[in-house]
């Protein structure tokens, strides 16, 4: 599943998502260690506008991924998913933090060792 | 005292007393910085220990394997035989000492799925046992025994899906070294929780260090103020008593449970309201936070031997099970282990794997997202802070430390190591 798959106006989302395309190419990466470092290599206010973009759609993408196959996800619905993945992780920036990075968390990192495949 | 501190509390004494062999003096911390003690520990602690290598669902079929290398200690691989039985050896040709099972780099671990490993250096070939099957131009060689030629077996037990080595000759039995009180952890599904996510991260503390800073209930209100709230003064109030918190020493291991908040009622789609820059939104939105999932999945009746000081509202129990393994099972249907392996006596490796019952929808399935992503945010805050206790301890300028009632694990758990350094060397003493 590739995640850089946003050309030209077609959307890569569930056609009712559409609007949410502009973050697809950053967002909807399908690793968390991606997410986290799209998270740290971005400014404050590049989190804020992200958060503010998907916060209010949230709900509704919920409950349109819970009618679907977790195990046999299209792949714009997998897109709508990591999406979700990624606001959680900035939530943490914009609603605890107010800064990308932990603070005081220097140079501390964790690898992924294990991850669910979707 | 605020409500939750008025309602969470249970009027007891001071628990540090009630153990005999537990005193309440000053304490050092020397274990952590010494180099030499770190070499003792690791003769007396690790390479006689039972050490927790990883989970039996690792190792679903006949065949399957992984490799771990425990650093200087051993490097291992750890095999599925063809009679279902889960076994250990070390990860060394019998021919010239080459490493047998890796992957495009030798010093990382590897798993996979084979019917007999192939030494890459000679082609020797040994079987799911340990035990060398083929010998290349076996005439070349000089009367060897090939029967006997293997790579070195290392004692091997499992429990409750959890596979445990043992680098000591001839180490006491893994039940018997757990004790009556771990086996009944026997009782809980684990093999329901496949839903797994595994985290490393290299610190450059002492082992210990880090053990110590999930023992305590201390500091969450400072390193993970936060999360509690802006206002420290705010966050201290909103932590449970002392009081509230189970503590049992059941020598080499230990255990403690903690409260926690209960779940929230189911909600009807569409009535999360408003988004809002505000994090109990996210929680109420994906029905989660750090104590787990608010829709808690249908495990079972709770099993017995939890939560057995009867905390009113349960958060999670947690199991040291002595030296570096600590298993933690949430109240609301999961578990974590934690695992702490020393390179240095100022730096080891710190994992965290956290194991869910398989979601069943999206909801579900981000609800756990939220739960690994707060407790790897929790744990980054802990990990500095760590490395900055090993620089202060370091310096040797204060040598004496003082512990609180409710920091008695780290009093019992550092005692626990020291004790045992010092009954392996007086053995050694007496043998030589
Ligand atoms: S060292 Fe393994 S076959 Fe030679
Ligand atoms: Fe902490």
């Amino acid at each position: 599943m590739s995640a850089v798959t946003s050309i030209g106006t077609a959307s890569t989302l569930p056609a009712r998502f559409a609007d949410l395309e502009p973050w697809v190419a950053d967002w909807a990466r399908p690793t968390r260690q991606e997410r986290y470092d799209m998270r740290l290599s971005k400014k404050y206010g590049e989190l804020e506008e992200f958060y503010d973009a998907i916060a209010p759609r949230a709900e509704e993408a919920i409950e349109y991924l819970n009618g679907r196959d977790l195990d046999d996800l299209a792949d714009d619905d997998a897109r709508l998913l990591q999406l979700l993945y990624s606001m959680i992780l900035v939530s943490y920036a914009v609603n605890v933090f107010m800064q990308p990075r932990i603070p005081d968390s220097g140079a501390a990192f964790f690898n992924t060792t294990a991850e669910p495949a979707v | 005292m605020t409500e939750l501190q008025q309602r969470l509390a249970t009027g007891k004494g001071k628990f540090t007393p009630l153990y005999e062999e537990l005193d309440t003096g000053p304490v050092s911390y020397e274990d952590s910085i010494s180099p030499e003690f770190f070499e003792a520990e690791r003769e007396a602690v690790f390479r006689r220990s039972w050490l927790y290598v990883g989970r039996s669902e690792r190792l679903p079929r006949p065949g399957t394997f992984f490799t771990r290398e425990l650093n200087g200690l051993a490097s291992i691989v750890v095999s599925r035989r063809k009679d279902g039985v889960v076994n250990a050896f070390h990860n060394v040709c019998a021919h010239r000492g080459n490493k047998v099972v890796w992957q495009e780099h030798p010093q990382e671990e590897s798993k996979g799925s084979c019917r007999e490993f192939a030494c890459k250096y000679h082609g020797w070939r040994y079987g799911l046992d340990g035990r060398v099957t083929h010998v290349t131009n076996e005439e070349e060689f000089f009367g060897l025994d090939k029967d006997a030629l293997r790579m070195p077996p290392v004692h091997c037990e499992e429990f409750a899906g959890f596979i445990f080595v043992n680098l000591a000759d001839d180490p006491v039995p893994l039940r018997t070294y757990l004790g009556d009180r771990l086996l009944e952890l026997e009782a809980y599904p684990f093999d329901k929780m496949t839903q797994h996510y595994g985290f490393s991260a290299p610190i450059r503390g002492n082992w210990k260090l880090a053990v110590d800073s999930v023992c305590e209930w201390y500091h969450p209100p400072y390193v993970h103020a936060r999360f509690i709230d802006k206002d420290i003064a705010k966050a201290e109030k909103m932590v449970p008593p002392p009081d509230s918190y189970h503590y049992d020493l059941f020598t080499p291991h230990m255990l403690t449970s903690v409260p926690g908040p209960p779940p929230l009622p189911p909600r009807e789609p569409g009535t999360a309201g408003a988004a809002a820059r505000d994090q109990k939104w996210v929680y109420r939105l994906f029905r989660a936070g750090l104590f787990g999932p608010d829709d808690v999945p249908d495990i079972g009746p709770l099993p017995e031997f939890l939560n057995k000081g009867k905390i009113k509202s349960w958060g999670n129990d947690q199991f040291w099970l002595f030296p570096n393994l600590s298993v933690q099972i949430w109240a609301r249907g999961f578990y974590i282990t934690y695992t702490y392996w020393p390179e240095a006596v100022d730096k080891h490796t710190y994992d965290i794997d956290l194991y869910f019952v398989p979601p069943k929808n999206a909801q579900e399935r981000l609800a756990q997202e939220l739960i690994v992503d707060s407790t790897i945010e929790f744990a980054m805050q802990d990990v500095n802070t760590i490395e900055a206790t090993q620089q202060g301890l370091s310096t040797r300028a204060n040598r004496q430390f003082h512990l609180s009632d409710q920091e008695l694990l780290i009093r019992k758990f550092h005692k626990t190591v020291r004790d045992t350094v010092a009954a392996h060397q007086a053995r050694d003493a007496k043998e030589s």
